[in-house]
Formats: structure tokens, C-alpha cells, sequence
């Protein structure tokens, strides 16, 4: 009783109602957490179902903190739900996360992993941090002392952000949907061990799991040399990382404007499978798969505006462009990408 | 000597989980013998470990021990 009870008063925010945020969210509700917090900006779509199951297709198009909201307060209304329709940025990241005891990583970008690690940090709020890739996942719980009071967090275990075109994303490389159920359960599991204080949680440590082979690997995570603590300026600075300004970021007015210009050429880097489909005259579709080529082929445009679904692919593909072509052409990618500026299409 | 090497993630796609016959004395050489014989290794993020045991500073090597090499996810 006294658990359920630690459940009860627990304050638990879920970043990301993705892959690894539905399962978590399921079970931290049906255990009984009284207070959960869903932060993300993204609306459902069609190739996420496969994964993200508490979205059905007639929720398609709508924001998934309300979808999800609605279901898990079906599951159970005793539960209070706040939801964040937004994206966590260096501006309201502090403000979001300090309302809450314990924090979930379930999103799928390193930028985000970044900020709010450094965030969690900072404030001292346990983390509990779950990623996949193929078919494999990483989960431990960072910021929370261990029983020599030792405290790690993610950049003890990879100090410097990966560039976003070291390592692809899902959209784009793919996953079998039950993958990040398995590793968000075993998040949800690490959760309730925090706050009710039962068994060993991965404080200090990596866990490994392998889906084909049923395989897991645990490592112990200690404090590196080379860390150096972030502070709240560093955070709203973005001096944590130092950002190369090889490309700009543009929202998409910016972009609509930016495209009357001359020798300008917009260029959608998703697959062709993806939706909404653009006007090809006007967007010219280089998927991914097929950038290499194009990025190689003499480009004559001076100006080049990338964009994708989510604002991240496009963000490789600039890389990819100015490491050929340099500053001798002007660089954009959609911040956001198609879903966050939905109406401009 | 012999150590046992094992890959997660994207590197497990160009290093394979085995026993490599190797002579080196620290992790320090053995990060620096692995770029040369794995290219792909050179420019990407990754961390090693040491049975079991993440490597923060130059660690000597013994025969037998195994190394892990992570990459970063994100995915989610």
C-alpha cells in the first residue's frame, strides 16, 4: 500500500508520445502515477501506427498528447494528465521540467536527448533515458545517486552530440514497432522501481538489449574527467554544443519567401512512400536513399531549401551539401519540417 | 594475446562480435589500432568498455578481457 501510495504522489513527465512514450504512458496510468505530464508537438501519422499504439487511423492528423490524453484517461481517470503541445526547446525546457520529480527521454532526436539531459542535470531531476537503433535499445537512469552517492549523466557516456547525419533516424532507417514497445516497458518498469523504491534500477548503468537474439549487456557508466558541468546560461546560449553554421534553419514563411528568390531550388528528401505528397513542380523530390548522387552532381542553384517530415533528415542533407559545396551556396532546411508547418503546403 | 571484441548498433553492421589475437597495452592503442584496421570507426561517436566497465581515461589492456563498442542512440 505504502508503494501505491509513492505512485499516487508521484509527478512523472513523459517527453515524446512516440514510440517509446505510448507504452511507458500505458503502464505508468495503469499502475497508477497520479500525476503525468506528455510533452510533444507532433501530430499522428499513417507510419507511425505501427509503433505507436495508442493512435488508431482515425486519429490521424490529430495532435498525439490530446489522442493519448483521451485514451489514457479511459484507462484510468484517477490519474492527472498535463499536457505540453509542444516542442521542448532551450526556452521553455527549464519551466516544463521543474514542475515534475522524475523525467522520461523517449524522443528520437539527439538535440532534444542533449537538452533535456542537460536540463535534468542541472536541476538535478532523475532521468530515466531509453533510445533504439535497428533492433536494439539503450535504456539507464541518469542523475539519480547511486549507494556511494556517485551521479552520472549522458555526457559521462557520449560528452559531445553526434552530428545529425552520423546516425539516421527512425522514419528514415526503420523499426520493428515492437522493439520500442519492449524498451519503453522496461522504461515504465525502471520508473516504478525509482519511485516506489523496489528492486535495482539502472542508476549508473547502460543496458543493451537485442531483439534477434534476445541478448542484453549492462555496463557501468562512471563520471568522466572531461565533463564539465552545464550551466543555465550554456543552456539558453546553446554554447553546450558548438554548432557549426553551415546551414540556417527557416520557419516557413521564410521559406515561402526565400523560394521567389532566383536560382533557388526546394527539395523534399523524404522517401517516396511518404504523405502528404508536394506539387512536384515545385518541390523537386530527392529521397534520402538517393542524395549521395544528387549531392555530387554539380548543383547550379545558388540557394537550396531542404525539407522532410520532421526537420531532421533535412538537417543531414544540409550537412551533406555544405560539406561538398561549402559557403558557395545558401543552405536552408525547414525547422520542423512538413508536419509543423502543415498549412503551408 | 586475446580479447574479445563486442559491437552494438551501427558498428555491429562492420565489426563483428570475435576474438581478436592483438598486441596492444592500453585501450588508448587499441582505439587507435581498431580506426586503422575499421575506417568507418574514424569521425563517428562511440564509447569503449572494459569488462563491463566504461572507459573514462587510458586503461591497461590483459589478455582475455573484453571491450564493448557503443554507439549512440536516438531513435525513438
Amino acid at each position: 500500500m505504502e508503494s501505491q501510495q509513492r505512485l499516487a504522489d508521484a509527478k512523472v513527465l513523459v517527453i515524446g508520445a512516440g514510440g517509446l512514450g505510448c507504452p511507458a504512458l500505458q503502464y505508468l496510468v495503469a499502475a497508477g502515477v497520479g500525476c503525468i505530464g506528455v510533452a510533444d508537438h507532433d501530430v499522428v501519422e499513417l507510419s507511425n501506427l505501427q509503433r505507436q499504439v495508442l493512435y488508431g487511423i482515425d486519429d490521424i492528423g490529430l495532435l498525439k498528447v490530446d489522442v493519448a490524453a483521451k485514451r489514457l484517461q479511459q484507462m484510468n481517470p484517477e490519474s492527472k494528465l498535463i499536457l505540453h503541445p509542444t516542442s521542448i526547446n532551450k526556452n521553455n525546457v527549464i519551466e516544463i521540467i521543474s514542475n515534475y520529480n522524475l523525467i522520461f527521454d523517449g524522443t528520437d532526436n539527439f538535440e532534444s536527448r542533449y537538452l533535456i539531459n542537460d536540463a535534468c542535470t542541472l536541476l538535478k531531476k532523475s532521468l530515466v533515458f531509453a533510445a533504439v537503433s535497428g533492433f536494439e535499445g539503450q535504456i539507464a537512469v541518469f542523475n539519480t545517486p547511486d549507494e556511494q552517492k556517485t551521479i552520472t549523466n549522458y555526457r559521462d557516456l557520449f560528452p559531445v552530440q553526434p552530428n545529425a547525419n552520423e546516425i539516421p533516424n527512425c522514419a528514415e532507417n526503420g523499426v520493428l514497432g515492437v522493439l520500442p514497445g519492449i524498451i519503453g516497458t522496461m522504461a515504465a518498469g525502471e520508473i516504478v522501481k525509482l519511485i516506489t523504491g523496489i528492486g535495482k534500477p539502472l542508476i549508473n548503468k547502460l543496458l543493451h538489449y537485442n531483439l534477434l537474439n534476445q541478448e542484453q549487456y549492462e555496463i557501468n557508466i562512471s563520471p568522466s574527467d572531461e565533463y564539465k558541468q552545464v550551466t543555465a546560461s550554456d543552456l539558453m546560449n546553446n554554447t553546450a554544443e558548438s554548432v557549426l553554421s553551415s546551414y540556417t534553419e527557416i520557419d516557413a514563411e521564410s521559406m515561402l519567401e526565400l523560394s521567389k528568390k532566383k536560382s533557388t531550388l526546394l527539395i523534399d528528401v523524404r522517401e517516396r512512400h511518404e504523405f502528404p505528397k508536394l506539387n512536384p513542380t515545385t518541390y523537386q523530390q530527392i529521397p534520402m536513399s538517393e542524395f549521395d548522387v544528387f549531392a555530387a552532381s554539380d548543383i547550379v542553384a545558388d540557394n537550396i531549401i531542404l525539407l522532410c517530415q520532421h526537420g531532421i533528415r533535412s538537417v543531414a542533407a544540409a550537412e551533406k551539401l555544405h560539406s561538398i559545396y561549402g559557403d558557395s551556396k545558401k543552405i536552408y532546411s525547414l525547422k520542423g519540417g512538413i508536419a509543423k508547418w502543415r498549412n503551408h503546403f | 594475446m586475446e580479447i574479445e571484441i563486442i559491437s552494438f548498433g551501427k558498428i555491429s553492421e562492420f565489426i563483428n562480435n570475435q576474438k581478436l589475437s592483438i598486441d596492444v597495452e592500453s585501450t588508448d592503442d587499441l582505439k587507435t589500432h581498431l580506426e586503422k584496421i575499421f575506417p568507418q570507426l574514424v569521425g563517428m561517436k562511440y564509447k569503449l568498455a572494459l569488462n563491463k566497465n566504461i572507459v573514462q581515461h587510458n586503461c591497461a589492456i590483459k589478455d582475455n578481457d573484453s571491450i564493448a563498442i557503443m554507439p549512440p542512440f536516438s531513435g525513438g
